[in-house]
């Protein structure tokens, strides 16, 4: 392998922008985007995020996983001549020419508390700890507003009719960026009420396997003791051939 | 530059090689390429850019002096304190609590909750954050958490797998605590009410992950971290144990001889600093990603800034296996938007192999992550046979339509909903068509160096999670990182709360830093680096050089 | 099955005996809870008749819920975006272009039913409703809600006769209707005076019609959650001229009613230490005993007053068929 002479440093050119912050010299296209109003000329491949960075904002809030996961980065914006507010993800939306835009960082929503080993597995656990559920008017205002495409509605209706297995299904991927709390006219915490309902679920709707707690037993009763006090102890040279000698389980 | 011309989201001169794949992938359905040989591990992890010539040095100074750790995290070693202690009355605390968790992922949120099953009073308990409570690396894990749960599996197989992908250096106590207590963790999470994927008899659907001789990865879709973080998290809430967010710990104190007695802490947006006293504290700050090494991308999020290796490093903690890092092999190469970001191990799990621009399957999927990633490395920069992409980089395909010809129509739709979402953002199916990847920066393998129960060498200082190191060696598996932290975090929350019972408050002086600052002086470091980092630098060239500070 | 007749509703008698009937059904909320016991006789009792209820997929609440907004017409975005999901089941091949919708909740039927009446009235309501619903296609107005009442009415009581294998000789069951399956008498399915439409069903399982003038008296509705005894005091009226004209139970199609005249009787006893309870059903609960469906499939457990000693009394259901379970 001769020719990897300079290969980290091709590998760490090509990336330059991505890791040090874009510089002038290296953009070919640029759009128009409103940042709370006021315009900035930033390159056209950029996301929201990275956008607001060039343009000189150094993020402390709006700005967490930059992958999409973690919802701290809740963006509104609207389209240059489009009267509709969309919503999406900073880390995850390329900016457009004429984008007007405004983050939203943080939701002051409230939030149940709860213990949920001694709550009754029953639709009535939202009302009692969410009862704004039942003012649903069905408007799909959530639903339009979240930025993972989730049918909030649908999970909401789910809460009412206390099909917990419904509601986690359809609920599952939400990062609880607040969005959906922060449009809806019936003031519920959407997020909130899923949270709790996917961990109700978990809890009795979707036993421990019984496979899971025969192994508890079996750690508890020393069974694996004496195997792993033989890997503890041995030298790299047993590893290695143990290693070696391990064969993988068969995937039929 | 003429305007490329896209088809369903790639550049036409992108497609040609796409078709290749696409028309191979029926040749290559039922062949997977051997998995190496320890020498042929051996010969391609020359690539690795941990063994690559350059990109290390050996620390000047500090407990860890001598011992080589890659550039960026030499640099923050061996740097000057944000602060010098005579502008901070450190004698007067803001707040006293029993048991500080610096960092707030799923390690940090555990401890705070074990600490409080154990007894220490809520209230006596501080978790602080630099960012959100849930701006962490575990929010972001996709692929799963390993136990070895089924009959076929066992505790000592997890044992040897672990080691053998670390290269045999991982710290055989700390190891054995993490296969030994990964069922209960799993019980734990089960318990609180985290939704783990399952099949139709009530069992665990368990999947292979690189390096593993057995099918013990638990996931949840694609989004196995979001869901333990966010159990974790609302559990936390629900009990109403104290939070600090966008409050970074910048140093820790001491007793003037050794014992770590409390923080200061800045407040990001007002610029004021608090200083908390604590019997103990317990570090679960994370890792380094966002410094970049080697300057390649990276999946961590954005304060992945190496801040507990500084600050437990100036307290005297003994730092090992500094010098591995980890490069997930397969980071999204295109589009330019998403370039860093973490494709799962779980996808080569589910049957997607890595393929090179002529077609070709050139390595068993699931190696373990440095030698999948070398191999990566070697196709695209050895061997010549990646793909280019506009902005510069190289990568080959990872073929995803792979996992539903293998697994059925509907399985992507089911089990990787946060990576066809992330690809349909930029208007690729990875359904249809495969998608470029390339290695990541990931995980600090080493770290902090810890006794089974989380304990460091300093007094009153607990690490737990990416900010330790000893139990994954030279490299870390899939799925034991999620789990490290659960197991490391429970295991500090209880010891901590032990300790408490029997600690009193110890006095707040910056002696470790003041002596910390001499050592630099003699060293004959001549700079004007100051660490902790806190954030890494994205913004704009053109207008930091036009910024003034008059307000 | 052809398409021709799917719309006429006399077609479903002749249907079931040759082939099943699969109609579009619309829950509600209240029978997933609370009102299960009319949910699973109701289900047993139309598949015992060769009906398919098939729930509607994406049903969201049928609208009845507390004002959020002084525009009116935002109410009726949920009741016509359930009526848009029976435009999509068909699209989809789930309902062989059926456009009925069967409701079981009277309260649901009553609050559909009006609100497809409205848009259907003034298109320039159904115009602003469909572009707030932007995502969803446009609902054409093609959709017509029925109560399963109606669907067990043009069946025909010899078709319902044919099916019964217990008779619920000498029980006597007065009808009661409250208001919301009768008024506004635009879209009642019977006379809101003087309505029958149970009489002939319930004679076609055997028993004794007992007429009840209170049949159609308020039965108090959602006052019973600020004044529960107010409440109590109008179920005593009804519950208590029921008896006196030899009833043994009273029959109803709402949960709300049924909560009122049958989980009211507790304060009832408060107030009237003389007072005898007495069981309130769901008509479908009696037609799947009557029909030899079983009392698993009538979720007795979720009636306040329990009705099976009185039932066994009379020999419609076996004594030890709840006994043991109750153990």
């Amino acid at each position: 392998m001769g020719n990897q002479t300079g290969m980290m440093e091709r590998i760490s050119e090509s990336t330059r922008s991505l890791t040090t912050g874009v510089d002038t010299k290296d953009v070919e296209h640029w759009v128009m985007i409103y940042i709370m109003g006021r315009g900035y000329r930033v390159p056209a491949d950029l996301t929201i995020m990275t956008a607001m960075e060039f343009a000189g904002y150094r993020l402390i809030r709006s700005c967490g996983c930059r992958q999409g996961f973690c919802g701290a980065c809740a963006t509104i914006f609207r389209r240059e001549g489009e009267y509709k507010l969309e919503s999406a993800l900073a880390c995850q939306t390329r900016v457009e020419d004429g984008m007007s835009l405004v983050q939203i960082p943080f939701s002051p929503a409230d939030a149940a508390s709860y213990d949920i080993a001694s709550e009754a597995y029953a639709y009535s656990v939202f009302s009692k700890h969410y009862p704004e559920v039942a003012r649903c008017v069905s408007c799909n205002t959530c639903t339009k507003a979240c930025p993972q495409d989730l049918e909030v509605m649908d999970y909401v209706q789910s809460a009412i009719k206390g099909d917990f297995g419904g509601l986690t299904e359809q609920s599952f991927d939400c990062i609880q960026c607040g969005l959906c709390a922060i449009r809806c006219p019936a003031e519920i915490v959407q997020y909130n009420v899923a949270q709790l309902g996917r961990r109700m679920y978990g809890r009795y709707g979707s036993p421990e396997p019984a496979h899971l707690k025969a192994r508890i037993a079996e750690i508890e009763e020393g069974k694996f003791d004496e195997a792993l006090d033989r890997l503890a102890g041995a030298s790299t040279e047993e590893l290695e051939k143990l290693y070696a000698a391990s064969e993988r389980e068969s995937d039929g | 530059m003429p305007e490329l011309k896209y088809v369903d989201g790639y550049p036409e001169y992108m497609r040609e090689s796409i078709e290749v794949v696409n028309r191979t992938r029926g040749k290559r359905k039922d062949f997977v390429p051997d998995a190496m040989t320890a020498e042929e591990r051996e010969e391609v992890l020359k690539v690795h850019p941990d063994y690559a010539p350059g990109g290390k040095r050996e620390l000047a100074l500090g407990p860890n002096a001598g011992d080589p750790v890659p550039g960026p995290v030499a640099d923050l070693l061996e740097a000057y304190p944000l602060i010098d202690g005579k502008e901070i009355d450190l004698a007067r605390a803001d707040l006293e609590v029993d048991v500080m968790v610096v960092g707030g992922g799923l390690a940090g949120t555990a401890a705070a909750l074990c600490a409080h099953d154990s007894g220490v009073a809520k209230d006596k308990i501080l978790l602080v954050n630099k960012l959100r409570h849930g701006d962490c690396n575990s929010i972001m894990a996709e692929g799963g958490t390993q136990a070895a749960d089924r009959p076929f599996d066992s505790p000592d197989r997890h044992f040897l797998d672990t080691i053998g992908g670390g290269h045999y250096a991982n710290k055989p106590d700390v190891l054995r605590a993490l296969v030994e207590d990964a069922p209960t963790i799993m019980h734990w999470l089960e318990e609180l009410g985290a939704v783990f994927d399952k099949e139709d008899n009530g069992d665990y659907v368990e999947n292979w992950g690189g390096g593993t001789t057995a099918r013990r990865m638990h996931s949840c879709r694609d989004y196995t971290g979001l869901e333990e973080f966010r159990v974790l998290r609302d559990e936390f809430r629900a009990r109403g144990i104290p939070k600090l967010e966008h409050s970074p710990a910048i140093e820790l104190t001491t007793d003037g001889s050794g014992r770590v007695t409390g923080a200061v802490l800045y407040n990001l947006e007002t610029g004021e600093y608090r200083v908390v006293g604590s019997k103990v504290v317990i570090l679960a700050t994370g890792g380094f990603g966002r410094l970049h090494i080697r300057g390649f991308p990276t999946t961590n999020h954005y304060g992945a800034t190496a801040d507990g290796l500084v600050l437990a490093s100036r307290a005297g903690a003994k730092l090992r296996d500094a010098d591995t890092v980890q490069y997930h092999p397969t980071g999204a190469a295109y589009p330019v938007q998403i370039v860093g970001f973490l494709l799962t191990e779980k996808l080569r799990g589910a049957g997607a192999q890595p393929v090179n621009r002529e077609g070709e399957a050139f390595v068993f999927p699931l190696e373990p992550r440095d030698v999948e990633a070398s191999s990566l490395i070697r196709e695209c920069y050895v061997r010549d046979n990646g793909i280019t992409t506009p902005s510069g980089l190289r990568g080959v395909w990872l073929d995803t339509p792979l996992i539903d010809v293998k697994n059925g129509a509907g399985y992507i739709d089911r089990q990787f909903p946060a990576m066809k979402r992330m690809y349909a953002r930029f208007d690729i199916d990875m359904r249809k068509d495969p998608v470029l990847v390339f290695p990541t920066l990931h995980y600090q393998n080493g770290g902090v160096e810890t006794d089974p129960d989380g304990r460091t060498n300093v007094e009153g200082l607990w690490v737990a999670g990416e900010v330790s190191g000893g139990v994954h060696g030279k490299n870390r598996l899939m799925g034991n990182s999620t789990l490290d932290t659960m197991v490391f975090g429970r295991r500090a929350g209880i010891s901590a709360a032990q300790a408490v019972a029997s600690a009193g408050a110890g006095e707040r002086t910056f002696q470790h830093v003041t002596s910390y600052v001499r050592t630099l002086e003699e060293a004959g470091v001549a700079t004007d680096r100051r660490a902790p980092m806190l954030l890494p630098e994205y913004r704009g060239k053109a207008a930091l050089a036009r910024m003034i500070d008059v307000l | 099955m052809t398409s021709e007749n799917t719309n006429s509703p006399r077609a479903v008698g002749e249907a079931s005996r040759s082939k099943k009937t699969r109609l579009p059904y619309y829950p509600g909320c209240t029978l997933k809870t609370t009102a299960k016991n009319l949910e699973d006789s109701a289900l047993a009792t139309a598949e015992a008749l060769g009906i398919e209820l098939v729930e509607l997929p994406r049903w969201n609440c049928c609208g009845v819920v507390t004002s959020l907004t002084d525009d009116d017409l935002m109410h009726h975005v949920a009741p016509i975006r359930n009526l848009i999901r029976v435009q999509e089941m068909n699209a989809a091949g789930l309902a062989d272009g059926e456009t009925r919708l069967v409701t079981l909740c009277s309260m649901c039927f009553n609050t559909l039913k009006r609100s497809n009446a409205r848009v259907r009235e003034r298109p320039e309501d159904l115009t602003s409703l469909n572009d707030f619903m932007y995502l969803e296609e446009d609902y054409d107005g093609s959709v017509e809600v029925v109560h399963f009442l109606e669907i067990l009415a043009d069946l025909g009581a010899e078709e319902i006769g044919r099916r019964v294998k217990t008779p619920l000789t000498g029980l006597g069951v007065a009808p009661y209707y409250g208001c919301t399956l009768l008024r506004p008498k635009e879209i009642g399915i019977d006379d809101p005076e003087r309505p029958t439409i149970q009489n002939d069903i319930l004679q076609a399982l055997g028993a004794e019609l007992i007429d009840n003038p209170y049949k159609t008296v308020c039965c108090g509705s959602y006052q019973t959650v600020q004044d529960k005894h107010a409440v109590a005091e109008l179920a005593h009226g009804i519950l208590t001229h029921a008896r006196a004209a030899g009833a043994d139970v009273l029959t109803t199609f709402c949960p709300l009613c049924a909560f009122n005249l049958d989980n009211r009787q507790r304060e009832i006893v408060e107030r009237h230490p003389d007072f005898e309870t007495i069981p309130v059903l769901y008509a479908t609960q009696l037609m799947a005993l009557a029909f030899g469906l079983g009392p698993e499939s009538c979720r007795f457990d979720l009636n306040f007053v329990d009705p099976r000693p009185m039932l066994s009394s009379k020999g419609i259901m076996k004594e030890e068929a709840w006994a043991t379970r109750q153990a």
